[in-house]
């Protein structure tokens, strides 16, 4: 079976109070976000992974497939509350590999 | 390929809030924005423009946006734009009013942000804009609600309005128009939207952010030339 390419999206964490946030939190609330807007149909083409979570800076990376990387793109930028704290999940660049992505984490 | 977000409506006296809005817009990565100035023309301080300009490093550029309510107030407000140097807009749910607007050479834009006013929309209208080289505004902010009954009602309704611009093809642009700070987005991610959960198709959807409203902005800017008359006929030479 031939791999499917891969997209990295590295977004931007904007928060008020960044206490309560943690990886499992924002896993959640991403995929809460795509099955909301776009359904079973569509959520298990995605393939998604939080590669790297890190509030203290507010950035995170996401590993997708390259098919569904617009999906993955509204989906983050529809969240707008995570336990009703205002929140911004900002995509800020995409890129094929890893070490790409890596050059643009401020 | 540059994008804008085409309408932030901003406290003109407030320049703490204006502030911290461009520092926002700055960490999102936006460049280009076009601030709504809530004040009418009229009232502005005449160094008003450049005090914004020096608050942020921001490409700023400015809207005005009429609401008239009746015919007659619409006529009347008219009268102080025949040589308005920034974008003149109107946002209205009155049918005439949208119609004698779309023949109207002044204004630039026809806005439907709201989803009272996008119910009124109508083909002819459209159809009036095309003609007339101005372009039409929608917003995507109706459909980052936290209701959800009002939510999916934006999407149909929206998803309807998209669906014949892509058919009639006019001039049109796409706006943010968030009155929060946390709502605001960048105009890419915004452009993700309409592709996916709007059926636009993903060029058609950046270009409403950024070729479109560079259009517009030329558009703007040839008019206020001395001696341009109207699309396509200007002074070259006159004694």
């Amino acid at each position: 079976m031939k791999d499917e390419r891969q997209r990295y999206i590295l977004f931007k964490i904007l928060i008020d109070e960044n206490e309560f946030l943690n990886k499992k939190i924002l896993l959640n609330s991403i995929w809460h976000s795509i099955w909301k807007y776009f359904g079973m149909k569509e959520a298990n083409k995605i393939g998604l992974w939080l590669v790297e979570f890190n509030i203290s800076e507010g950035y995170g990376i996401i590993r997708c497939s390259h098919k569904t990387k617009e999906i993955v793109i509204s989906a983050l930028t529809m969240i707008s509350e995570i336990f009703e704290k205002r929140v911004i999940l900002s995509p800020i660049k995409t890129a094929g590999t890893i070490n790409k992505i890596r050059q643009f984490v401020i | 390929m540059p994008y804008y977000e085409p309408r932030l409506s901003l406290e003109l006296e407030n320049f703490s809030s204006m502030e911290k809005y461009f520092k926002l817009c700055e960490i999102l990565g936006m460049k280009n924005l076009i601030v709504e100035l809530n004040k009418s023309p009229k009232n502005l301080e005449p160094d008003l423009i450049d005090k914004i300009r020096m608050l942020t490093k921001l490409n700023l550029n400015f809207r005005f946006n009429l609401k008239p309510v009746n015919m007659n107030q619409f006529k009347k407000d008219l009268k102080i734009y025949n040589n308005f140097p920034f974008i003149l807009s109107i946002e209205t749910p009155v049918k005439d009013i949208q119609i004698q607007a779309a023949k109207d050479s002044r204004i630039d834009v026809l806005s439907y942000s709201n989803p009272d006013i996008m119910k009124t929309i109508s083909p002819g209208v459209i159809s009036l804009i095309k003609q007339s080289g101005s372009f039409i505004e929608f917003s995507v902010a109706p459909i980052m609600v936290n209701n959800r009954t009002y939510q999916s009602k934006n999407f149909r309704l929206l998803y309807r309005f998209i669906q014949l611009i892509m058919k009639i093809k006019p001039n049109y642009i796409i706006s943010g128009n968030f009155g929060n700070p946390y709502d605001l987005r960048h105009p890419r991610n915004l452009s993700s939207i309409c592709h996916t959960l709007l059926g636009m198709p993903l060029r058609k959807a950046k270009e409403g952010f950024s070729k479109n409203v560079e259009l517009l902005l030329n558009q703007v800017k040839i008019r206020s030339e001395k001696n341009h008359f109207q699309s396509g006929v200007r002074l070259i030479r006159g004694e």
